[in-house]
């Protein structure tokens, strides 16, 4: 189809959906949509309606929201000169999981890495706020790069955790039918999957198989769709041990640290400019998730819009795990509305059920707020697939939102315009799953646009494996007793709902990318995740962080710098 | 007539106190304590004050202290003033008087606890 | 290895008198407490108002625990501080407890358990509380552990949820120490909290109490901006559209306290769901043999006095406990209860005075309790003021009732002042 014909066809649908209000040009492989409307859902329609199936051809929303104030990407409130002049070979955009696991396979490599994070931790965003399911990739259609990438992804996860010493765990995932009348269509379904996509594990098995191995789940089950490969993992902690990693094999790993512009000459991107000094990498990564469309207008790149797409999951008692010992969820023929897509409960490596997410359109790139409305639609539709489930047993539950194109695939490859820019963007779901094997292509991709194997040496000293902290509790006895006798804070417990103790908390401040603030260290050890939610804990876990690095109680945060807990000692504070 | 709730024990008696000529009747007082409540609260509402002051052991930044009897309602952020004032140099213990009838009030501010005590 | 006849978990006022009372049997008792000090939660609790049952004083919480504790020590009574237990098994008649402290991780065999684990606050997440993650929401408990045991402020402006005893003692000491509470929010239509302290936290101060309001919503990237208010109907829902801002810096939350029971879970041991605690007999043991429960751990009280009064029952009969086939009767109880505590008796014990602690369901200006046994009535109590914060004591000779192993024991409270 040519370029003009194209357009005229997506501009006649626009038109007859939105009159004037919006128009749309092709413009190479870019298809532009522009115009004002007053709601943000409107938006994603129209430019949802301009997708089209052609290769590498990707939908640009420049659609005005009218009467919308869009909030400025939040960054760190000071500035110094920590990174200033800095020529690193690659910097890595974005201390998600594609870059910590870009920057950790980019270590086998002699080339110098920098890795800016605009957080206060690795992980804030969407890959610390999403279920941890390693995907087996059966709901993925052929010939998209998550189908391509999860299949590789999902192999990689054993070896990938062992490696990094991350808790993983294969548990299965069951997507159960109520309706026997499914039956042919979902066979010919998991054929496909099986034999035209290469999802090999897929399988059938009966209601009373899935009943064996799943009591609790919804009786009327007649059957299931099972993935033995589907699989779990803390998603935080797989990208604070990747960064940890990439970090001992000698990158940089600078937090709080936000890209705000770029100068480029050439084609290329000469100076980076942060919040902590200008930089001058010869490659640029754009892992930056939410953000990846803002960077890529920076490296004046931008072919690719991010839509927002916002999901809540709840976290349950670990004394409901016991309900769902896998990933189970329940397949509904009703048309999915945005609240009830997807979804499904799953049991985690730390033995809680996580319930969600759901799916919710938004312009509001870091507004993790929670609202009731995401708890309770996605325990409507989860009680469908296991009755027992009860909103009584919630602990906690939080927002992430995806990062998604409107082609809903990955865009990972060069620059179109800028020479030395690599995209790692538009990672959604099942990013996590998929991030093992994005790493490696992309760090090679990176090697040879820095000038090869010719150029660049390989780093010999490189060690995949990387020694987490001691999940002491989970020790038999007598290594436990072991353990503490050479360092007794083992056996101080702090936390008591996950029985954490002192020695681990020490071990998470001396880690090699210690964030000393009260959720740095719920992120790597646990205290506070339990049920009491830090209630007896976190007092202590604040004393401990002022003991280690000397600060004052009321200079100890809870995440970045605004976080104040106490603002100092009674008697000498003034309201 | 004044309503008012008994705070002398947990039962909370809602108590109705009348002053006549000079008298005052109590009613709904489930006790003998409660007339005697009654009465103050009327002439002059008394409280205990309990609080922390400032030590100079890290390990025990504050030690919990009150007033050893009431002190008049209204005089309650003098004392705490006072309280505030106190930095503890020496490892007192429960009943250590720390400020000798404060403010002239009659009582004398106490420590609660022997923590600091027993932790040498 | 040393079997000991009785082991306390737990060093707060229930385990405390429970290590006594056993020890005064003549039992050789070990208590394990997972703090560094003795005393749970009374160490923070400096305000006064603890002893008045037990010492006819108004001591505060560390005096009241430290008075125990003398007498824990003077005993000799043999305990393990920083102590955390892990897990227990039991084999035969006798329970391995594990434990875990500085030292490494030891086995203890004891031939009894008395659970004096205490509880535990809700959160915001349990009370549907919506929004950002922001620093500066705490539980009263835990802003109270920052002002009484670090010294430190963590509040500046604040609203508290809740008119539980602790947030309307928090308002209080927060006010203080200068902090400006801005109101406490109740979502039910009377408070929580008990009377005496309505007047002597919040009145004394002119602290506003807003009935049936809640928070829906708090504000905040880094620390609490501000949170939402919004009115609630009889279902306990916010009512949209009554929503509004207050700004502030702090949400305490008082919004209720759980019995900790999750080692009495690992043991087996069936909870009430009316308690979230133990069903227990009138000695205090659960319906695990040799498995005894006593203070917040079986219910929620509001006076330390009570909780002591659980532990000398429950440490006593722990001392004295045998194997034997168990003739248990139950007290049922209607829908005008709470609960009731003990939920059973047993039947071949000593049951000339018998203390039974409960709460009424509704607010009733005057009340008649009632006990029945086979439908006769053995005993009746007029009540005024009966209102489900306040936890009401007392005394039945439940000797002269005679009982059999098929009685039937009903408790209820009719409305009024006439017995019927």
């Amino acid at each position: 189809m040519t370029r003009k014909r194209l357009e005229g066809r997506l501009r006649k649908k626009l038109n007859r959906r939105f009159g004037e209000a919006v128009n749309v040009t092709v413009e190479g492989k870019i298809v532009r949509v522009s115009g004002t409307l007053s709601c943000w859902d409107d938006i994603i329609e129209a430019c949802s309606m301009c997708v089209t199936r052609i290769p590498g051809v990707h939908v640009v929303n420049d659609i005005i929201l009218e009467g919308a104030d869009i909030p400025r990407m939040r960054i760190p409130g000071f500035t110094d000169h920590a990174l200033e002049g800095r020529t690193p070979d690659v910097l890595i955009i974005g201390g998600g999981i594609s870059g910590s696991s870009i920057a950790r396979e980019l270590g086998r490599w002699k080339v110098d890495v920098l890795l800016a994070e605009k957080e206060a931790d690795l992980a804030l965003q969407a890959s610390g706020r999403n279920d941890g399911e390693v995907h087996p990739g059966v709901d993925l259609g052929r010939g998209t790069l998550k189908q391509r990438y999860v299949v590789r992804g999902n192999r990689m996860f054993d070896k990938v955790c062992k490696e990094l010493d991350v808790p993983f765990r294969r548990c299965g995932q069951y997507v159960g039918f109520t309706g026997k009348a499914a039956l042919p269509v979902v066979r010919l379904y998991v054929w496909h999957r099986k034999y035209i996509c290469g999802i090999k594990d897929t399988r059938i098995i009966s209601g009373r198989e899935l009943k064996k191995r799943e009591p609790k789940l919804n009786p009327r089950f007649q059957f299931a769709m099972y993935n033995p490969s589907a699989g779990c993992v803390c998603p935080y902690g797989l990208t604070i041990a990747y960064a940890e990693n990439a970090a001992e094999n000698g990158a940089q790993i600078s937090l709080n640290t936000a890209v705000l512009d770029m100068e480029l000459q050439n084609g290329r991107i000469k100076a980076v400019k942060t919040n902590r000094g200008t930089v001058y990498p010869k490659l640029v990564i754009n892992a930056a998730g939410v953000f990846a469309e803002d960077v890529a207008a920076m490296a004046q790149d931008r072919f690719y819009s991010i839509h927002p797409r916002r999901g809540t999951n709840s976290i349950l008692d670990k004394k409901a795990g016991s309900l769902v010992k896998s990933i189970s969820s329940i397949k509904t023929l009703a048309k999915n509305t945005s609240h009830t897509k997807g979804g499904g409960i799953l049991h985690t490596v730390h033995h809680n059920l996580l319930v969600g997410p759901d799916a919710v359109e938004t312009y509001e790139k870091e507004n993790f707020a929670t609202n009731q409305s995401s708890v309770d639609a996605v325990f409507k539709k989860q009680k469908q697939t296991a009755e027992e489930l009860s909103e009584k047993d919630i602990i906690t539950y939080f927002t992430g939102v995806r990062a998604a194109t409107f082609e809903e695939d990955f865009i990972i490859g060069r620059g179109r315009r800028t020479r030395n820019l690599i995209h790692c963007a538009g990672i959604q779901s099942p990013g996590l799953t998929t991030a093992p094997a994005v790493a490696e292509d992309v760090a090679k991709l990176a090697v040879h646009m820095l000038g090869g194997e010719g150029k660049i040496e390989r780093n010999t000293e490189f060690s995949p494996v990387r020694k987490g902290i001691p999940r002491v509790r989970e020790l038999p006895l007598k290594e436990r007793d072991r353990l503490i006798r050479e360092n007794p804070d083992y056996g101080i417990i702090v936390c008591r709902c996950e029985e954490i103790s002192k020695g681990e908390i020490i071990d998470a401040l001396k880690s090699p990318i210690p964030v000393p603030t009260v959720d740095g260290i719920k992120k790597r050890v646990r205290p506070g995740m339990g049920r009491c939610q830090g209630g007896f804990c976190m007092p202590l876990v604040t004393q401990i962080i002022s003991e280690y690095t000397g600060k004052a109680i009321e200079d100890v945060k809870k995440s970045g710098e605004d976080g104040v807990i106490s603002f100092g000692r009674t008697k000498e504070v003034q309201p | 007539m004044k309503e008012m709730t008994c705070i002398v024990c947990p039962n909370g008696c809602v108590l109705k106190a009348e002053e006549k000529e000079g008298e005052i009747r109590v009613a709904g007082n489930g006790c003998r304590r409660g007339i005697d409540f009654a009465v103050s609260e009327l002439r002059c509402p008394m409280r205990t004050v309990c609080s922390t002051v400032r030590t100079v052991f890290p390990e025990m930044p504050v030690v919990p202290v009150r007033v050893s009897c009431e002190i008049p309602k209204d005089r309650i952020f003098d004392v705490m003033k006072e309280i505030d004032r106190v930095v503890l140099k020496n490892r007192a213990g429960r009943g250590d008087v720390l400020l000798r009838n404060v403010l002239g009030l009659g009582a004398d501010v106490i420590v609660t606890s022997s923590m600091l005590k027993n932790a040498v | 290895m040393t079997v000991y006849d009785v082991l306390v978990i737990g060093g707060g006022p229930g385990g405390l008198a429970a290590a006594i009372a056993a020890k005064k049997e003549g039992a050789r008792v070990l208590l394990i407490e997972r703090e560094a000090r003795l005393g749970g939660v009374l160490k923070q609790c400096i305000h006064d108002g603890f002893g008045l049952l037990k010492f006819g004083e108004r001591l505060s919480g560390p005096e009241y625990a430290e008075r125990y504790e003398e007498e824990f020590h003077e005993l000799s009574i043999e305990y393990k501080l920083q102590t955390f237990v892990t897990s227990v098994r039991k084999t035969e008649d006798i329970f391995h407890v594990y434990a875990v402290n500085d030292k490494g991780i030891r086995e203890y065999q004891t031939k009894t358990m008395i659970l004096a684990t205490g509880c535990r606050e809700r959160t915001a997440k349990q009370v549907f509380i919506h929004g950002t993650r922001p620093a500066g929401v705490f539980t009263a408990g835990t802003a109270q552990y920052f002002v009484n045991i670090m010294g430190q402020m963590p509040a500046r402006r604040c609203v508290i949820l809740g008119s539980g005893d602790i947030g309307l003692i928090m308002a209080r000491r927060l006010t203080l120490e200068g902090a400006k509470v801005l109101g406490v929010y109740e979502a039910k239509p009377a408070p929580s909290g008990l009377a005496r302290n309505l007047v002597q936290c919040l009145e004394d101060y002119d602290i506003p109490l807003y009935l049936s309001h809640t928070v829906t919503r708090v504000f905040g990237a880094g620390r609490l901006t501000g949170v939402e208010i919004a009115g609630v109907e009889g279902n306990m829902k916010p009512v949209p559209g009554t929503e509004r801002q207050v700004e502030c810096d702090t949400l305490i939350l008082s919004v209720g306290l759980i019995p900790e029971n999750e080692m009495a879970e690992s043991l087996g041991v069936p909870l009430d769901p009316a308690t979230k605690g133990p069903f227990c007999d009138n000695q205090f043991m659960t319906e695990a043999e040799g498995v005894f429960s006593c203070g917040n751990s079986v219910h929620v009280h509001d006076l330390a006095d009570y909780v002591s009064e659980s532990g000398e029952t429950a440490g006593k009969a722990a001392a004295s406990y045998k194997k034997k086939k168990r003739n248990r009767i139950p007290i049922q109880t209607d829908a005008s209860l709470q609960y009731l505590v003990p939920q059973r008796l047993d039947a071949d014990s000593d049951l000339s005075s018998v203390i039974l602690y409960f709460r009424s369901r509704e607010i009733l200006e005057e009340g008649i309790l009632t006990v029945t046994v086979d439908g006769r009535t053995v005993f009746a109590k007029k009540y005024r003021n009966l209102k489900p914060p306040e936890m009401k004591r007392l005394k039945i000779d439940f000797e002269r009732a005679g009982l059999t192993g098929e009685s039937r024991i009903r408790v209820c409270i009719a409305k009024g002042g006439d017995t019927r």
